[in-house]
């Protein structure tokens, strides 16, 4: 956590001696009830009764307390059992928002998301991640606060999540990012992280792409309800993303799933699984083939002044160009040699495969398909699915905005901000923004009334 | 073809040839007797009727009966109701332009999981996806009309002009493409230019906001309206109040296509290809139902008018010579 000033570390430290206060007291029941709310485990206060084991008195005088931060809604009516129809509790997803951005080698993705992680917007455009980082935050900057302009009602962020092309570090005991990881070479020195805080005044989180994409595929996507999963996406790198009991398994520092790093062998030649399946060798491969004769629709295209990438080397297999077909099957074979150990290793339910190449064709994901088949333990594939994700690159946001919203409503980070009723009013973050602006620590704003005179739980 | 935009799910553009039929196609279709609903945004206008023009063609070519071409009047609530009947009719397929976001998702989901196939027009309301709820989406480069119509206007913008940006309210994927292409082109190439951006959610609003933005920043010397319909008639509204503002647009009608041949106030327009997108939007019906595998977004090229060019322009767009008055004012008829 981050080093509190004397003067914040007093407002929030519980007293040694006498009662406690009321206000102190409520968290621990206020955070678990908002998050049977939440996850709608609970959705009548008799359900919250029973599943928090607290008192009839106690769940009404928090459900009033949450009513009045604006963080739950029981105008609603539920279905009657044979008596008076029970009123439902739901979540106020839309009391704030959070801003949601994937970063891709060549493009960007933002959206903003509701509280509990769906898309309310999103727009993508090409953008070049090699260029200077002011310009790539200026961008950014100026896309979220078109996104928020065009909410309505007016409501206010309570967070930034980014989904950037690179591992990021896990940041230890802090809850949000409090500085800039070096991710990409072009964002070298550059306060990405920062710039942004200060601007949007509102915590950040950031994951890999490959991570967001995995939350997204598993909370809205082809994962949904799953247990075990791994996510590939392929591009220029390969990276996999690991569902282990319905949760996202990042590793000791943040660095699980980095398979383009392993070695194969294809040919007798020696490489990272990157270097030898990538989009990069898949371009390269198609050059070859195009200037060599040997594939005529690529040779087609050079001639018509066309350049070619690996979605034209792709394109070309879809429609059966030979070359390109064995550039594909060689890469999907390899690819999936690799994905066959993990899936050995972990026995998932699914394998989504995402990432543009394996978007624009079949034959890569045949190639894939044929040797994880080819090299797993029988038990191992009996059940597997192996599909293509349908999410696109919607599955980053969807993904972002799911980080955030179990960031901010994870127990330990919840606790100290739900009587102030924002995360942004969060100790912690105050803290870190008052050091940002060399300024003197803001107080917490005042508990509602409602808060007052709280019994104990 | 350069496709500048990136799809609803940050797709890359499939061109419209990726989707064509062969003759065994056709004669499948025609064995297999299909029914198809249309539900539009508005029956009104040049652009739909030549989007329903195109896809009229082709289904009657392959023995698709459209059972019925739904207005919908810019209303989330008519779509709605409409949609939900329709699953009760069970077409084959429907093709239809979502005229909101959040208002008509659970509508086009429940589509879905009726089983009914969906090809969608322009927008993808946000949390549909393809391949579990829609088939395709068939669109113009809505981003590349933004950055056509910017590239267009700002010839005729002095150093340091302002420039009013008119955007539509709604949550749509095509109009915000061309605002915010629109704007980053400006950004990008004339940071000189500063702009102004209002949005109307009725069409026949465009007019009152115009007027308010030229009182608000009279400094205003141009303006981006994101369809010609609400374009006109900020451009009727400016001339009454005596304001001379060049202007630019997307989609060539007739009134816009009249102003551009007399130079003002219109002088650029970014023109979509809706006849083409017509047929398109029903080439990938027809392949959907027939079990083939279509790309998640297929996207048109817009293209750029100027005076030069606007009465052949007219001829590729609309299938029909330009009006009289257009040859009159390019000095082409008496």
């Amino acid at each position: 956590m981050l080093p509190h000033t004397a003067e914040t570390a007093e407002s929030t430290r519980t007293r040694g001696k006498g009662r406690p206060r009321n206000s102190e007291t409520a968290g621990p029941s206020l955070v678990e009830i908002l998050n049977l709310i939440r996850s709608e485990r609970a959705t009548t206060r008799q359900a919250l009764e029973r599943e928090s084991e607290l008192g009839r008195a106690v769940v009404a005088d928090r459900l009033q307390l949450l009513s009045d931060l604006g963080l739950v809604d029981e105008s609603e009516l539920g279905l009657a059992t044979g008596g008076r129809a029970p009123r439902l509790v739901r979540f106020s997803a839309r009391r704030g928002l959070v801003l949601v951005a994937t970063l891709d080698q060549t493009a960007i993705g933002v959206g903003v998301s509701d509280l509990s992680g769906n898309l309310l917007t999103e727009h993508h455009e090409a953008a070049d991640l090699t260029a200077p980082a002011a310009e790539l935050a200026s961008r950014l900057a100026a896309l979220f606060h078109w996104c928020l302009e065009r909410q309505t009602p007016t409501t206010a962020p309570w967070g930034i999540s980014l989904s950037v092309p690179g591992t990021v570090p896990s940041v230890g005991d802090s809850a949000f990012m409090t500085a800039t990881p070096p991710v990409l070479p072009a964002w070298e020195g550059f306060p990405l992280v920062e710039t942004l805080t200060r601007q949007f005044d509102v915590p950040i989180w950031m994951r890999s792409s490959v991570e967001t994409m995995t939350m997204g595929e598993l909370h809205a996507g082809a994962g949904q309800g799953l247990r075990s999963m791994l996510f590939i996406k392929v591009g220029r790198r390969i990276g996999a993303g690991i569902v282990c009991d319905g949760q996202l398994y990042r590793g000791a520092q943040g660095a699980a799933g980095l398979i383009g790093a392993l070695p194969v062998i294809s040919d007798g030649l020696t490489g990272t699984l990157d270097a030898m399946a990538g989009s990069d060798m898949i371009q390269r491969e198609g050059r070859v083939a195009a200037d060599s004769g040997r594939s005529p629709v690529l040779a087609d295209l050079v001639r018509r002044g066309g350049d070619i990438t690996s979605i034209e080397v792709s394109q070309a297999a879809q429609i059966g160009d030979p070359a390109a077909v064995a550039i594909l099957t060689r890469s999907g074979h390899l690819i999936g040699q690799v994905v066959a150990t993990l899936a050995n290793a972990l026995n998932p339910d699914m394998i989504v495969l995402s990432g543009t190449l394996v978007q624009t064709n079949d034959i890569l994901l045949a190639g894939i398909r044929e040797a994880v088949y080819g090299a797993s333990h029988p038990l191992v594939t009996r059940d597997l699915r192996i599909i293509r994700s349908q999410m696109g690159s919607s599955a980053g946001l969807v993904g972002a905005a799911r980080v955030a919203s179990e960031a901010i409503f994870a127990p330990a980070f919840l606790k100290d901000w739900i009587i102030q009723g924002k995360p942004t009013l969060h100790p912690d973050f105050a803290a870190f923004r008052a050091d940002e602006d060399g300024a003197a620590v803001p107080q917490p704003e005042p508990a509602p009334p409602s808060v007052q005179g709280r019994s104990g739980s | 073809m350069t496709i500048f935009g990136l799809g609803p799910h940050g797709e890359r553009a499939a061109p419209p040839e990726r989707v064509s039929l062969l003759p065994e196609d056709c004669a499948a279709a025609k064995a297999a007797g299909k029914r198809v609903a249309v539900v539009l945004h508005t029956l009104n206008g040049d652009w739909t009727k030549l989007q329903i023009s195109g896809m009229l063609g082709i289904f009657g070519d392959c023995g698709v009966v459209v059972t019925e071409v739904v207005d919908c009047g810019f209303s989330a609530d008519r779509q709605v109701a409409e949609l939900d009947r329709l699953i009760a009719a069970k077409p084959d397929a429907i093709v239809a332009l979502p005229v909101a976001n959040e208002q008509v998702v659970a509508a086009f989901r429940r589509v879905a999981l009726a089983g009914i196939r969906l090809v969608l027009l322009e927008n993808v309301p946000t949390g549909l996806l393809p391949g579990t709820h829609y088939t395709s989406l068939v669109s113009s480069d809505n981003f590349g009309l933004g950055r056509m119509a910017a590239a267009g206007l700002s010839p005729h913008l002095a150093q340091g002009a302002a420039v009013g940006i008119l955007g539509f309210a709604a949550d749509f994927f095509a109009t915000n493409g061309r605002e915010v292409a629109f704007i980053n082109w400006m950004q990008a190439n004339r940071s000189d230019v500063r702009t102004h951006v209002l949005r109307f959610g009725a069409v026949d609003a465009a007019a009152d906001l115009a007027q308010r933005m030229i009182a608000d920043y009279p400094e205003i010397s141009g303006f981006f309206v994101v369809w010609d319909t609400p374009a006109t008639a900020v451009s009727i509204r400016l001339e009454a109040a005596g304001r001379s503002i060049v202007m630019a647009t997307v989609d060539l009608g007739e009134d816009v296509a009249i102003s551009l041949a007399a130079s003002k106030p219109f002088v650029s327009v970014a023109a979509q290809q809706p006849f083409q997108q017509g047929e398109v939007a029903a080439r990938t019906t027809v392949l959907a139902l027939l079990g083939r595998p279509v790309p998640a977004w297929i996207a048109l090229p817009g293209i750029p008018v100027a005076r030069d060019n606007v009465a052949d322009s007219f001829q590729i767009i609309w299938r029909k010579p330009a009006p009289r008055e257009v040859l009159r004012l390019l000095g082409m008829a008496p």
